[in-house]
Formats: structure tokens, sequence, C-alpha cells
């Protein structure tokens, strides 16, 4: 069979909470429901976000290209994330920002929620006024919003270079990463 | 630091990263998180002001659809929560609390859980997705999005820690 499948409304959405349910569980389980774990990684004293994160990253990217390179699933029918250069940017780093302040992200919000933790619903509650502000305000950034489009752009088509550079150089930079992030744990504990 | 019986961050790494495979593969798009919000706040509104709500054309492209609610995201984001449910209470780290730095009162905890929400509403929608659906679904497919987008989120998290070093201590 090659992905993606093809299946009715009501089985995709049956697949999405089976999908969803692993997402939550391996994110708790990770430690990525705890805002104090979370936000360790900005003060240098919890790397669990950027060891979970680029495993997770290089995992799934690894056998994306795998798949499609064995013709097990067609490229051209994933719905690749569309870049706006600028929008990104601004965006990535207000999210920083608030990533701080208010100790979570939408997803790991709910995990935190899910885990009892109260602080997690009045962040969620912040995540819904904050989307309510950018629709009131859209119709004055919709020209920034839809700026410097780039379309389904990946490293590896900006560069001119095969996925597989991109993977090994991404999977080399993350190695030594995690080694120097293991070994300033150890050092510091 | 309090003890924990998380499991090791690359095991459930691989475990994630196996999960957003998954997706790929059966759904055709990676996972995401924060257009969940968005859909519910908009049909939360359209409850309370459906004139209003349906005049704003970003929250109209939610309430356009045949029936908002039978949405692939929110179900996903259901499973998030029953996932990390279960995850919580078969390990017994299930437990009502506030999580706040020793020197942070509860009623700032929850100002800047409030505020922090906020703004990561408002540069979810501007990216384009939040951590999981451009940093980590982008960043697996090698899109430029979800590199440009963690870069920038690092720089900003670094930015905004060095000017509440207290918050979390």
């Amino acid at each position: 069979m090659i992905g993606p499948l093809n299946m009715s409304q009501d089985t995709g959405l049956l697949i999405a909470i089976m999908l969803g349910f692993f997402f939550g569980l391996f994110l708790e389980r990770g430690g990525l429901g705890n805002p104090q774990k979370l936000t360790g990684v900005f003060y240098l004293t919890d790397f669990a976000v950027p060891k979970v994160m680029f495993t997770a990253i290089l995992v799934a990217s690894t056998g994306l290209y795998l798949l499609s390179d064995l013709k097990l699933l067609d490229m051209g029918r994933i719905w690749i994330v569309q870049t706006f250069f600028w929008p990104q940017i601004v965006g990535g780093v207000l999210f920083g920002i608030g990533f701080v302040v208010s100790g979570y992200c939408p997803g790991t919000a709910v995990a935190g929620l899910a885990s009892g933790q109260l602080d997690a619903l009045v962040a969620m509650i912040g995540i819904g006024i904050g989307s309510l502000i950018f629709a009131l305000l859209y119709p004055m950034i919709e020209g920034f919003y839809q700026s410097s489009a780039m379309g389904e752009a990946t490293i590896q088509g900006v560069i001119g270079i095969s996925h597989w550079v991109v993977l090994a150089a991404l999977i080399i930079v993350a190695g030594l990463m995690f080694f120097f992030m293991e070994r300033y744990e150890k050092k510091t504990r | 630091m309090t003890k924990n019986n998380f499991w090791s961050p690359y095991i459930a790494g691989t475990g994630l990263g196996l999960t957003l495979l998954a997706t790929f593969y059966i759904a055709g798009w990676g996972l995401g998180a924060s257009g969940a919000f968005s859909l519910l706040t908009s049909v939360g509104m359209n409850q309370v002001l459906p004139d209003f709500t349906r005049g704003l054309s970003y929250f109209s492209q939610y309430l356009n659809a045949a029936s908002p609610l039978k949405n692939w995201m929110l179900f996903e984001i259901f499973g998030v929560f029953l996932g990390a449910l279960s995850g919580a209470l078969f390990s017994r780290n299930f437990r009502f609390r506030f999580i706040r730095g020793s020197t942070t009162g509860i009623g700032m905890r929850l100002f800047a859980a409030v505020t922090g929400g906020i703004l990561i509403g408002f540069a979810g929608r501007l990216a384009r997705g939040c951590t999981s659906g451009v940093a980590l679904s982008g960043g697996a497919q090698l899109a430029m999005a979800g590199w440009i987008f963690v870069i920038a989120m690092f720089v900003g998290g670094f930015i905004a820690a060095a000017f509440l070093r207290r918050l979390w201590s």
C-alpha cells in the first residue's frame, strides 16, 4: 500500500484520535507536560525539549524520505508545510517569548492539563484569546501575513542538494548537541 | 528539582517521531495543535456573537465548513488529551496542582500563563502553526518553514529567559 491512504472522513477522524493518543502519551512521558522541564532549555537547566524534539524530527524525517525513496509513499501527495519567511521569523520569536512566559506551547498545554495542571488550563484560555486577537487584527496584518511566500520550499530544494546530505548534516549536529547537553548536565548536577 | 519518573527523552522522542511518521503515511500531513484552539475559539464566539464572528474573515474560514467541529486536528487534540491523561495516570504523575517557580506566587503564575498564552495564540496564527504543526512536522519534512521557526523560537525564548530570570527558578 502506497501512502498517504484514502479513507472516509469518519475513519480519518477515528485515526486522528488514535494518532493524537500516542502524540499525547509520548509528550507526557517525555516530561513535556511539565512547564519546569519545558522552559528548562532557555535557562540551561533541563534539555528535555531539544532532546525529545530533535530526536522526533530526525526519526520522522529519516522514515519519511526512506519511504519516499523506496516508492512506498507518494511525496507529491504529502501536504508540505508552506514557508512565509518573515511572518514565520516574527511569529517564531513572539512564540518563543510566549513559551517562556506561559511555560507551555499549545500541544504541551493539553498534555499539562491532562496531568492535572490548572495553570495549563489558564494558558489554553490565553491561546484562545490570542487567536481571537489575531482574527480581529487580521484585516490590518493580512498584507504582512501573506508576504515573503516561498511555497513548499525545503532546505534541499533551496540549496540544491540531496535530502540525504541535509539529513546527515542534521544528524551530526543533533548528535554533537546531545553529547554536549549530556556532558553539561552531568557537570552541573 | 522534584523527583520524577519520566522516560528517557530519546525513547519518548523516538516514539513521537514514529507517531509523526505514521501520521504522514496515513493522513498525508503532520501533527498540529494551535489550529484546534483557533477553531474552537471561532465556534465558541459564533455561539455568542454569530453575526460579528462571521464578519471576521479569518474565523469564517472555519465556520464555512459543512460541520466545523468534524475537524481532523480537533479530534487529534482530543486524542492528545486522552494519551497524556493515560500516561499521567498509569505512571502516577497525575495531581491537581499549579506548577510555578519557587519565588513566583500563584497570582503571578496565572497572569504569566494567560499573557504568554495570548502571545502564543497570536504568534501561532501569524506563523501558520506552532511547535507541532510547523516546528515538528515542518522540521521533519525539511521544510524551510520548520527550521526558520525553530531558530526564531529559540532566539525569542533565550531573550525572554534573560529578562525573566526568576520566573521559573
